[in-house]
C-alpha cells in the first residue's frame, strides 16, 4: 500500500536503494579485499604463520563498514520520514476508509525491507565485481601474488544482512509519524499538513549533553596525560567516541543554531531569507539531513589533522636525522589516503541523503512555489533561493565537521605525541591542506549538484498551481 | 451598461480609461488536435476601474481560466489581453513576473501566505521582491491596512497560528499593500464558514468603496457575488450575462435557470 504507482515508487525510493547499494557494495568490497590480502599474507612462507594481521584487517574493515552502515541508516530513516510526511493525506484517506495506523506503518516498513533487499543484493554484486577487478589489477601489476581466493565466503553475508536489517529498521523508525496521522486530515483544512512538530526530548537531550561533557572532559584529560605518555591516546579514543556520540545524538541541539548562523550570513534578500527559513522549517529533518555529512567531514578532518600534526614532528626530527625517517612521509601519505577514501564512502552516502532531502523538500512544496511565482518571484529568484538552501545545508555541515574534526584530530595528536620529543610539549595542530582542499571542493560540487533537479522542478512550477484547490 | 459590445469595435485602440483590464476575442484551449477542449471561446469583456466585479459561473465555465489569463498567470491561445494600457498577451515570463509583482494583487481560496514568514513578513514580501523597503508613504498605508483589518496584534504570528478568516485578511492586506491596479480574488471565501466569509467580503467591498480599489472576484457562490457592484456570468467558456449589482436570490435564480437551460 504505497499509495503510489511504481514510477513514483522508484522516484521516492531511488535514493534509499542507492544508499543501501553503496553501503552493501562498500562492505562487501572491503571484506573481499581484506580477504584477498589475508590469503596473500598466509600464502607467504614468512608471514603465513601469523593470523594477527588478518584479524586486524578485518577489525579495521568492520569499523569503516559500521560507520558507513550507520550513516546510511540515518539517511534512510530521514528519507522515509520525509516521504511519510509527503504522503500524509493519502495515509489519512486510507485511515478514513478503515485501515489502522499500525497497518499503515507496517506497510511503510515493508517498503523499507524491499528497498534494503534490492540495494543490498545489487550492492553485493557491485562490491564483488569491484574487488575482483582490483585483485586482477594488483596481480597484473605484480603488487600481489596469484593466490586462490574464495569469492563467496560466508562471512560476506554479514554486511549484506546488516544493510537489509538496518534499512528495514530505518524505515520503521522513519515511519513513526504515520501513527500521528488522523483520518480527519483526509478531509483537509487549508493548512499544509505537517507531521513534524518540534518535540522536546528531555531524556535524549540529557544523554547527549552528558556524553558530550564526559567525553570532552576525558579528551582534555588524555591531552594532559599525553604530555607524559603516548598511551594517553587510548583514553583519548574513548573520550572522542563518547563526545562525538553526544554530538550525533544531540544533532537537533547543535545543527539548528549553526544553520541559523550560516543562514544569516547569506544576506537579507527575499530569496536568502526564505531559504534560511526553509532550512529551519523542520529543524529535526535538517539536523538529520546534515549530520551524516558532519560525521564524514569530522572523521576525514580528524585523520587529516592528526597525521599532519604527526608530520610536523617527523619533519622536525628529520631535519636532525634524515636517514632514520626516510620514507615515513610517503607512508603517512598512503595511510591518510586509504583512511580518507574509506571515510569518504560514508561522506558520499551522506551526500546522497542531502541531495535527496533537498529534492524531496522542493517536490513537497509545489504549491508554495506556485504561490511565490504568483506573487512575483522570478525564476531566477526561485533558483537563487534553492541554491541558498543548498549552500546553507552543505556549508553548515562542512563547517561544523571541520571544527569538530580539527579539535578531535588535534586532541588525538596531542595525547599521542605530547611526550614524543622526550619531554612534555604542546603539539601544534597541523593543517592537512590537501584534505581541506578536497573537502571544500567536494562540498562545492555537492552544493551545486544538489540544486540541479530541484531548481529545474521549481522553475517549471506554474503560478496557477498555487490556486489549485487541494 | 453592456461594456462588451463597445469593446468589440475598439479592440486595437488603447484601453478606455474606465477599464482596468480587458480581453478581446480571447480563446483558450487545452490539449492537442484530437482532444481539444476550449475553456474560453471568443470572450470579449472588460473590468471597470474602481469597481468590485464578480465573475460567476458553474464549475468548468471558464471563469478561473479567464481570471488566470487577465492576471498574467496563463497565456491566451488566441485573442488579446490588456492590463491598463499594457498588452500582456505576448509578454515573456520575466515581464509577467514583474507585472504580477507590481501591478496585480492576489487573494486565493487557500494557501495564500508563505508559511515560513510571519504576518509582517508576508505583507512586506511584495516590496522585498523588488529589492526595496516601503517608502514612508507606503509604510503609512501598510500601517493603516494593518489597523483597518485588525492585524496589529498578529504581526509576529505565523500563518498556521491564525484562523482561516485571519489568514484571508492578511492575504487581502498583502494584495492591497502595493496599491495594485487590480486585485484578483479566486473563491476567497471558499474555505471559510459563512459568517467569516461575509466579513471577508465586506473587507473587499470596503476596499473598493473606501480606496477605489478595482477588484475582480471569481466565485460560484451567489451570496459572495451579491457583494459585487457588477456580476458577469460565464457558461461553457462564453460570457452569457453582464449585470449591475444583484441580490443573492436573483443570482441564485439566474444560475439555476442557466443550469436548467444547459
Amino acid at each position: 500500500m504505497s499509495g503510489a504507482g511504481p514510477a513514483s515508487g522508484v522516484r521516492e525510493h531511488g535514493s534509499s536503494i542507492l544508499v543501501a547499494l553503496l553501503s552493501s557494495a562498500f562492505g562487501v568490497a572491503l571484506l573481499q579485499i581484506t580477504g584477498v590480502l589475508d590469503d596473500a599474507i598466509r600464502a607467504d612462507p614468512i608471514t603465513g604463520r601469523s593470523t594477527t594481521v588478518g584479524i586486524m584487517l578485518t577489525v579495521i574493515a568492520w569499523v569503516f563498514i559500521a560507520i558507513a552502515i550507520y550513516v546510511g541508516s540515518i539517511v534512510t530513516a530521514n528519507t522515509f520520514a520525509t516521504i511519510v510526511a509527503g504522503r500524509a493525506r493519502s495515509i489519512a484517506l486510507l485511515r478514513l476508509i478503515g485501515s489502522s495506523a499500525r497497518r499503515q506503518r507496517r506497510a511503510v516498513a515493508r517498503e523499507g525491507l524491499v528497498v534494503g533487499l534490492i540495494g543490498a543484493v545489487a550492492g553485493a554484486a557491485v562490491g564483488t565485481g569491484l574487488a575482483v577487478a582490483l585483485e586482477r589489477l594488483a596481480v597484473w601489476a605484480d603488487w600481489l601474488p596469484e593466490v586462490a581466493h574464495d569469492w563467496a565466503d560466508p562471512g560476506l553475508a554479514a554486511p549484506i544482512l546488516a544493510v537489509v536489517a538496518t534499512t528495514w529498521l530505518a524505515a520503521w523508525v522513519g515511519s513513526r509519524r504515520v501513527l500521528t496521522v488522523t483520518p480527519l486530515q483526509a478531509i483537509g483544512g487549508s493548512q499544509p499538513l505537517s507531521l513534524e512538530e518540534a518535540r522536546s526530548r528531555p531524556a535524549r537531550n540529557a544523554i547527549a549533553i552528558t556524553l558530550f561533557a564526559v567525553g570532552t572532559a576525558t579528551l582534555v584529560l588524555s591531552m594532559l596525560l599525553g604530555l607524559v605518555t603516548p598511551f594517553a591516546v587510548l583514553i583519548g579514543v574513548v573520550g572522542g567516541i563518547l563526545s562525538f556520540t553526544g554530538v550525533v545524538l544531540g544533532a537537533h541541539l547543535i545543527m539548528p543554531p549553526a544553520l541559523r548562523l550560516v543562514g544569516r550570513m547569506l544576506g537579507r534578500s527575499p530569496s536568502a531569507r526564505l531559504a534560511a527559513a526553509n532550512a529551519l522549517r523542520y529543524p529535526e529533518r535538517s539536523s538529520r539531513t546534515t549530520i551524516g555529512v558532519v560525521i564524514g567531514v569530522t572523521l576525514v578532518t580528524m585523520f587529516g589533522v592528526t597525521v599532519a600534526s604527526f608530520r610536523l614532528l617527523i619533519e622536525a626530527a628529520q631535519a636532525e636525522q634524515p636517514e632514520v625517517y626516510e620514507g615515513t612521509g610517503a607512508m603517512l601519505d598512503g595511510v591518510t589516503a586509504v583512511f580518507s577514501v574509506l571515510i569518504g564512502v560514508s561522506a558520499l552516502i551522506a551526500a546522497v541523503g542531502l541531495v535527496n532531502a533537498l529534492s524531496l523538500s522542493v517536490l513537497q512544496r509545489t504549491r508554495e512555489l506556485g504561490l511565490l511565482r504568483a506573487l512575483g518571484f522570478s525564476r531566477a529568484q526561485l533558483r537563487r533561493m534553492i541554491l541558498a538552501e543548498s549552500v546553507q545545508l552543505t556549508a553548515t555541515a562542512v563547517l561544523v565537521g571541520l571544527v569538530l574534526g580539527t579539535f578531535y584530530g588535534w586532541a588525538g595528536a596531542q595525547s599521542l605525541l605530547g611526550s614524543a620529543s622526550g619531554m612534555p610539549g604542546i603539539v601544534a595542530p597541523g593543517v592537512p591542506w590537501t584534505i581541506l582542499a578536497i573537502v571544500v571542493v567536494s562540498a562545492a560540487v555537492l552544493t551545486v549538484a544538489a540544486t540541479i533537479t530541484p531548481a529545474r522542478r521549481a522553475t517549471r512550477v506554474s503560478p496557477i498551481t498555487a490556486l489549485a484547490v487541494e | 451598461m453592456d461594456i462588451t459590445t463597445s469593446i468589440d469595435v475598439v479592440a486595437s485602440e488603447p484601453a478606455a480609461p474606465a477599464l482596468v483590464a480587458r480581453v478581446a476575442n480571447l480563446t483558450k484551449s487545452y490539449g492537442s488536435h484530437g482532444a481539444r477542449i476550449d475553456a474560453l471561446r471568443d470572450v470579449t469583456v472588460g473590468i471597470r476601474r474602481g469597481e468590485f466585479t464578480a465573475v460567476m459561473g458553474p464549475s468548468g465555465s471558464g471563469k478561473s481560466t479567464l481570471m488566470h489569463i487577465m492576471a498574467g498567470l496563463d497565456s491566451p491561445t488566441e485573442g488579446r489581453v490588456w492590463l491598463g494600457d499594457t498588452e500582456i498577451g505576448g509578454l515573456g515570463d520575466e515581464q509577467l513576473t514583474l507585472l504580477r509583482r507590481r501591478r496585480v494583487g492576489f487573494v486565493f481560496q487557500s494557501f495564500n501566505l508563505v508559511p515560513t514568514l510571519d504576518v509582517e513578513g508576508n505583507l512586506l514580501l511584495p516590496f522585498e521582491l523588488d529589492g526595496r523597503t516601503p517608502s514612508p508613504r507606503e509604510r503609512e498605508w501598510i500601517d493603516e491596512l494593518e489597523t483597518v483589518l485588525g492585524l496589529d496584534p498578529r504581526l509576529s504570528h505565523r500563518p498556521h497560528e491564525l484562523s482561516g478568516g485571519q489568514q484571508q485578511r492578511v492575504a487581502i492586506a498583502r494584495a492591497l499593500v502595493t496599491r495594485p491596479e487590480l486585485v484578483f480574488a479566486d473563491e476567497p471565501t471558499g474555505n471559510l464558514d459563512s459568517r467569516t466569509g461575509r466579513e471577508v467580503l465586506q473587507v473587499l467591498q470596503s476596499a473598493t468603496r473606501g480606496y477605489g480599489q478595482s477588484i475582480a472576484m471569481v466565485t460560484h457562490d451567489p451570496i459572495a457575488a451579491s457583494y459585487a457592484d457588477r456580476v458577469i456570468f460565464l457558461a461553457d467558456g462564453r460570457v452569457v450575462e453582464d449585470r449591475p449589482r444583484m441580490e443573492a436570490s436573483e443570482i441564485a435564480a439566474f444560475m439555476l435557470a442557466m443550469e436548467q437551460a444547459a
